[in-house]
C-alpha cells in the first residue's frame, strides 16, 4: 500500500465487503456518490492500477450502461421527462433508479479493485487464517488461476473460427448464434480436460488437501490493520445507523 | 513474386521486452520457406504476426501487397492456412466429419462439394475409421492430421505451419511430407516452423534462423 505499511489482504477483504455493502444498501444517490469518491480515494491510497483494471471489465461497462437504460425505461415512478404518444419511455424515478444502478455497479467494481493488489496466493491464505475449510479455498485459488486462461481461450477460439475462413461479423445473426454455440465445445471439452490433467498432476507430486496443513507463508495482521478494520466497520456501522435513523 | 513482406516489424509482449526486433523480410510462394531457432526465439510470434493474430507494435506486415492493417482475420485465413502449434484449438465440433465441413458449411458452399472434399481429405489423412470419433479424444498424431485437413478444406494458397510434426511417428510424418510435397507441386506455397531437422531439410528451399527476436542467417539450397 503506502510507504512502509504492508496491509494484510483481509483488511482489504473487510474494506471492500464494507465498501460494497454500503454501495447495495443506500439507495439515494447523493449517499452513492459520497460511497464512490471514498472508494476512490481509498483506491489511489492502495495504489490500485485503476486504467488496467478499468480495460479488464470495458465491456462489462456497455452492459451496465444498458441495463441501466431498461430500467430506467421500465420505471413509471416521478414525472415524465420523456414519452411517444400514451408510452412514457423515460421518467424522473426511472432516471434515478438507472443512476442508482449505475453508482452501485461503478463502486462494487473499483472497490473490488482493492484487493487486486494482493496476490490470490495471499487472499486464499487470509481466508484459510480466518477458518475457511482448506479444500474451499484451494477452490477457490484454482478458480482465480484459472479464470485468465478460459477468457484466453474464448479469444483463441474466435481467432482461429476467423482464421479458417469465416467472418463472424459479417454472417447472418441466426448464423452467428450457430457459430457461438460451436466454441462451448472445446472451451467446456478442454476446462474438464484441464482439470483431469491438473488432478493427477498435483496428486503425483504428492498433495492432499488434508485439514491439518503447514504452510510457508503466514500472514500476520499488525496494529494498522486491526486500525483499518476498525475504521471501517465503525464507519459502515455509522452509515447505517444515520441512513436509517 | 513477394506473396508476405515484412517492414520494420517491431512487436513486444511486455514494454521494453521485445520478441521481434525490426524484422525485414519478403517471402516467395513458389518457395518453402522454414524458419528455425531456440525456443523463445520468437519463431511461433513471427507466424502469428503474419496471420494478424498479433499486431506489431511498429513495422508493417503486407500480404499480397495489401498491409494486413486493412484486413480481417477471415480474408488472411481464406488466403493463408495457419497451424496452430496446439492442433486442438482448431476443433469446435463434435465429430471429425463435422470439424472438416465446418468452414464450407458456415461459408455456405454446397453439400455436395462439402462431402466431396471431406471424403477426399479423410482418404488423405487416413481418418476414415475416425469420422464419427470427437476430435478432442483422438490421439495426438490423429489431432495434427486432422488439424491440417481442416485448413486444407479451404484450398489456401499459401499454409503456415508452426510444428506441423509435432507429435507423428515416421511413418506418418512421410505421408505427411508426402501430402506437403504434391501441395508444392500444385503451386500452394508454405512457410514451416520447426525444429525437425528432417522435415526441413526434405522440404525447405529456404531457411531463416531467428535468434532474440533478430533474424541470425537467411540461406538458400
Amino acid at each position: 500500500m503506502t510507504k512502509g505499511i504492508k496491509v494484510d489482504p483481509r483488511t482489504k477483504l473487510v474494506i471492500v465487503l464494507c465498501l460494497s455493502t454500503l454501495g447495495i444498501v443506500m439507495e439515494n444517490v447523493i449517499s452513492l456518490l459520497f460511497i464512490l469518491v471514498l472508494s476512490v480515494v481509498i483506491v489511489i491510497v492502495f495504489k490500485v492500477e485503476l486504467r488496467k483494471n478499468f480495460n479488464k471489465v470495458k465491456r462489462l461497462i456497455y452492459l451496465i450502461f444498458l441495463i441501466a437504460v431498461i430500467q430506467s425505461i421500465f420505471s413509471p415512478e416521478g414525472n415524465i421527462i420523456l414519452s411517444v404518444g400514451r408510452i412514457t419511455l423515460l421518467t424522473t424515478g426511472g432516471l434515478e433508479k438507472g443512476l442508482q444502478f449505475i453508482l452501485r455497479m461503478v463502486i462494487v467494481i473499483i472497490s473490488a479493485a482493492i484487493v487486486t493488489t494482493s496476490s490470490s496466493r495471499e487472499i486464499v491464505q487470509g481466508l484459510v487464517q480466518w477458518g475457511l475449510p482448506y479444500d474451499i479455498a484451494f477452490m477457490v485459488a484454482l478458480g482465480i488461476r484459472f479464470l485468465p486462461i478460459l477468457t484466453e481461450e474464448v479469444k483463441d477460439a474466435l481467432i482461429a473460427i476467423q482464421l479458417r475462413g469465416i467472418d463472424i461479423h459479417n454472417i447472418p445473426i441466426k448464423r452467428r448464434i450457430s457459430l457461438y454455440s460451436h466454441l462451448f465445445t472445446p472451451i467446456l471439452a478442454g476446462t474438464i480436460q484441464k482439470a483431469q490433467r491438473l488432478s493427477i498432476t498435483i496428486e503425483m507430486r504428492g498433495f492432499r488437501a488434508y485439514e491439518r496443513r503447514t504452510s510457508y507463508l503466514v500472514l500476520k495482521m499488525s496494529k494498522w490493520d486491526y486500525l483499518f478494520i476498525f475504521i471501517s466497520i465503525t464507519f459502515t456501522f455509522l452509515c447505517f445507523f444515520y441512513y436509517f435513523r | 513474386m513477394d506473396f508476405i513482406e515484412l517492414k520494420d516489424v517491431y512487436f513486444e509482449y511486455e514494454k521494453d521486452k521485445p520478441i521481434i526486433k525490426n524484422i525485414n523480410l519478403k517471402i516467395n510462394k513458389d518457395e518453402i520457406t522454414a524458419i528455425v531457432g531456440a525456443n523463445g526465439s520468437g519463431k511461433t510470434t513471427l507466424g502469428k504476426l503474419i496471420m494478424g493474430i498479433l499486431k506489431p507494435a511498429k513495422g508493417q506486415v503486407i500480404i499480397c501487397k495489401k498491409d494486413i492493417c486493412n484486413m480481417t482475420l477471415a480474408e488472411i485465413g481464406s488466403k493463408i492456412g495457419y497451424l496452430f502449434q496446439n492442433p486442438e484449438k482448431h476443433f469446435f465440433c463434435n465429430t471429425v466429419e463435422e470439424e472438416l465441413a465446418f468452414a464450407l458449411r458456415f461459408n455456405g458452399y454446397d453439400v455436395n462439394y462439402i462431402n466431396g472434399k471431406v471424403e477426399e481429405l479423410l482418404t488423405l489423412f487416413q481418418l476414415q475409421d475416425k469420422r464419427n470419433d470427437s476430435p478432442l479424444f483422438l490421439s495426438q498424431g490423429e489431432k495434427q492430421r486432422l488439424a491440417i485437413a481442416t485448413i486444407l478444406i479451404n484450398n489456401p494458397e499459401y499454409l503456415i505451419l508452426d510444428e506441423p510434426t509435432t507429435g507423428l511417428d515416421s511413418y506418418r510424418k512421410g505421408i505427411l511430407i508426402d501430402i506437403l510435397k504434391d501441395l508444392i507441386k500444385k503451386g500452394v506455397g508454405m512457410t514451416i516452423i520447426s525444429h525437425d531437422h528432417f522435415t526441413i531439410e526434405e522440404l525447405s528451399h529456404r531457411r531463416i534462423g531467428l535468434k532474440w527476436g533478430e533474424i541470425q542467417y537467411d540461406e538458400r539450397n
